[in-house]
């Protein structure tokens, strides 16, 4: 059963509930867990996780899933760096672009060939993958006199507040907007939930779908850049753990697999929960090696309680 | 039980269909023992005289006749295995599916069984009843209406039992008679899809309620597929308004002004995790944007507006649809529909599912749309819904259009014609 059924209150409490609870575990560990700084690290995780999440939440909610962000991102990332000594700031939409480019391939794959995204994106993201390593089988610096380029825009900051987390509120209204203002954001709820009347209903899945995957493809190209400005330089494994991280943030959340519900709200505090169990293990000291372990408990529990199972028989 | 459509796995072969869950019986130290399977399967199809059957072919190579055969064999078997000395086969409309010649031999396999099992056999043509069986039992809403030997019974009695004497046309009456347009809204031409319905043709005008009639399988629920653009139709054009539209494009329908009340509500025709404005609003999302965005201010109008229209009960326009009763649901359905001013609608049993009360308000609402004009091509679950609401009748049996009947409100059809057409 799930909790939000039985007292029928929405998932996203349930998910902040969690929030609270779990931080306040680790605050009894270690009090320095809620010290500014240590707050000031885990917002700005919690900003790049949402970027991708939210564009991961897109496929989600369409009834689909993106397994290729991670491949993109490291993609991004050393393309990104590779980009800024020829072309400068046009590396920024470049890599914009080549996102966006990835998810609508995403898209025809699952739209036109019929393939489902599952398979497709598992596909891209093995190819993404290997194109990150063709590109630059080592981590790649970027060059000091480049770093410019990255300190004004992503590491820069504004009144006391570092960038990242402007690109992270910008990408965060963005979604909101889309998802909640216009019609091909109200069609991904439509198919999510119920595709066979939204073909009845004329509905143009095939664009709808397009456009969620592409939806993701930007998520994971803004973290992609955002991770190798942070770190100064690109590395080809850096977006192995976003596949994972993206779909347990979203789920966290509260939107179901199936698709339909849930919304950005949800993925806010879901990736806002999961950056925070990645930080508070390390705070508390939690041995490195139960970590995945813990963290995967954590899922478990947190999709048991804001996941309504009761109206769905089967799950797969 | 044989099921009316089929319950073996059609890319299994015709041996390890027979003894699907049962492979543990040729167990031969523990490994499964393929040839005296094969030869149990060989033998029993021997028993019902069918030796044309390849035991290796998978189930979906053969035709439909003999997969029946092979169900009835399965059967057998289990209650061999079981130890009933004289098992009792239920068959769920057999016939349909075969061809005249297959049904004869099947009558044939049925008519040797007898001597070894007892048989329940369910359909819907009388003739082959009254031909086959020993004692006829009919059936009408639920309730046991007479039993009798086959000998003794006539063909035009059972149908009228079948329809019943209490037949009341009040609470379907018209009590209004609204003027029709003569304004022809579609016109369906030489429309044909294979297997399914011949080539037929027929208009709809503005404001006129058309039903289909005929039994489950005389392709009725094909054509108002096709004309919905839901699936592709062979030859032939559907018009609306003068303009052809596209075959098998739902959204080229939609556009057009053609709406679809499909059968099964929640799996067709809502979103039932979505809020009823949300589902009562699909269709109309560019007509509540302001500067390019979706109003919710205005978006909550619309579907107030709708919901008090139809009636819906619901506590808020925020209400999830599952939440809501099926009357409720489909009142939600059509509103969708509705808002977007649709032309003709498509009716597939718009009552299904749906409790007395909200009944009569749906049925007042198909009257109302018709008098603002609004064609509909209707299938109900019963005929008096048939009679009560059409203008027109359209009777169709075996794929093609056998009769058209008015149904004005001072001369409507009795039950009984109806009946005899459709079987």
């Amino acid at each position: 059963m799930g909790l939000t059924h039985k007292l029928k209150i929405p998932p996203v409490y349930i998910t902040v509930a969690l929030l609270v609870v779990v931080g306040l575990a680790f605050y009894l560990g270690n009090p320095n867990f809620l010290t500014p700084y240590n707050l000031n690290t885990i917002i700005s995780f919690s900003a790049i996780l949402l970027m991708v999440a939210l564009g991961q939440m897109c496929t989600i909610l369409v009834g689909g899933i993106d397994l290729s962000v991670g491949g993109l991102v490291s993609f991004i990332s050393v393309a990104f760096i590779l980009l800024i000594k020829p072309i400068g700031y046009w590396a920024y939409p470049a890599c914009i672009l080549m996102g966006v480019l990835a998810g609508y391939t995403n898209g025809l794959i699952l739209t036109r060939i019929k393939i489902p995204s599952f398979i497709a994106t598992l596909g891209t993201g093995g190819i993404l993958t290997s194109l990150a390593y063709l590109v630059s089988p080592r981590p790649v610096n970027l060059s000091p006199d480049s770093y410019q380029v990255v300190d004004t825009v992503v590491n820069g900051s504004l009144l006391g507040v570092s960038n990242v987390l402007y690109i992270g509120l910008a990408v965060f209204l963005l979604f909101f907007a889309i998802l909640r203002f216009t019609s091909t954001g109200r069609n991904i709820f439509y198919i999510g939930s119920n595709i066979k009347m939204s073909w009845m209903s004329g509905i143009n899945i095939t664009r709808t779908r397009n456009i969620a995957f592409m939806l993701s493809g930007l998520g994971a190209a803004l973290v992609g850049i955002t991770m190798s400005s942070i770190r100064y330089g690109g590395d080809p494994v850096v977006g192995t753990a976003y596949v994972l991280n993206s779909i347990a943030a979203v789920v966290v959340g509260g939107t179901a697999l199936t698709g339909g519900t849930g919304g950005v709200v949800n993925t806010l505090f879901g990736a806002i929960f999961m950056s925070m169990l990645d930080n508070g293990m390390n705070v508390v000291g939690i041995d490195q090696y139960l970590q995945q372990a813990i963290l995967g408990i954590m899922v478990i529990i947190g999709v048991t309680l804001t996941f309504d199972r009761t109206k769905t028989p089967i799950v797969k | 039980m044989v099921f009316q459509e089929g319950s073996l796995v059609p890319n299994l072969s015709v041996t390890e269909n027979l003894f699907l869950c049962h492979e543990a019986e040729f167990r031969r130290v523990g490994i499964l023992s393929l040839r005296p399977m094969r030869a149990a399967a060989r033998e029993l199809l021997a028993q019902m005289k069918l030796h044309s059957i390849d035991v290796d072919l998978p189930v979906a190579e053969i035709s439909s006749a003999e997969r029946q055969m092979v169900e009835i064999a399965r059967l057998l078997w289990l209650s061999r295995l079981y130890g009933q000395e004289n098992p009792v086969l239920i068959l769920d409309e057999p016939t349909t599916v075969l061809a005249d010649s297959e049904r004869e031999t099947l009558f044939e396999i049925l008519h040797e069984l007898k001597k070894r099992a007892s048989i329940i056999f369910i359909s819907h043509r009388i003739q082959e009843v009254l031909e086959n069986c020993d004692r006829i039992v009919v059936l009408k809403d639920g309730k046991n209406v007479t039993e009798m030997p086959a000998a003794e019974s006539r063909l035009l009695k059972i149908e009228q039992l079948m329809v019943g004497h209490s037949f009341a046309v009040d609470r379907f009456h018209q009590d209004e008679e609204w003027k029709q347009s003569e304004k022809e809204i579609l016109r369906v031409e030489n429309l044909s899809k294979a297997g399914l319905f011949q080539p037929l043709t027929f208009t709809v005008r503005e404001g006129e309620i058309v039903s289909l009639i005929g039994l489950v399988g005389s392709g009725k629920e094909a054509l108002c597929r096709c004309v919905a653009g839901l699936e592709k139709a062979d030859t032939g054009a559907v018009i609306l308004d003068g303009r052809k539209l596209p075959s098998g494009s739902p959204s080229a329908a939609v556009r057009a002004g053609i709406g679809h009340i499909p059968i099964d509500r929640r799996s067709e025709g809502l979103a039932l995790m979505m809020s009823v404005a949300e589902n009562v609003n699909l269709l109309v999302l560019n007509r509540l944007k302001t500067a390019g965005f979706l109003s919710p201010a205005r978006e909550k109008k619309n579907a107030q507006h709708w919901i008090a229209e139809c009636q819906i009960k619901t506590p808020s326009s925020g209400t999830l649809c599952a939440n809501l009763s099926g009357g409720n649901q489909q009142k939600t359905v059509i509103s969708k529909w509705l808002s977007s001013r649709v032309r003709l609608l498509i009716l597939d049993h718009p009552t299904r599912g749906v409790d007395v009360g909200a009944k009569d308000e749906l049925y007042k609402i198909i009257r109302r749309l018709a008098k603002e004009g609004i064609g509909m091509l209707m299938m109900c679950d019963t005929l008096e819904e048939d009679i009560g609401l059409a203008n027109r009748m359209l009777i169709m049996k075996d794929g093609r259009l056998v009769k058209e009947l008015a149904s004005s409100p001072r001369q409507k059809p009795s039950p009984q014609d109806i009946i005899s057409l459709i079987v």
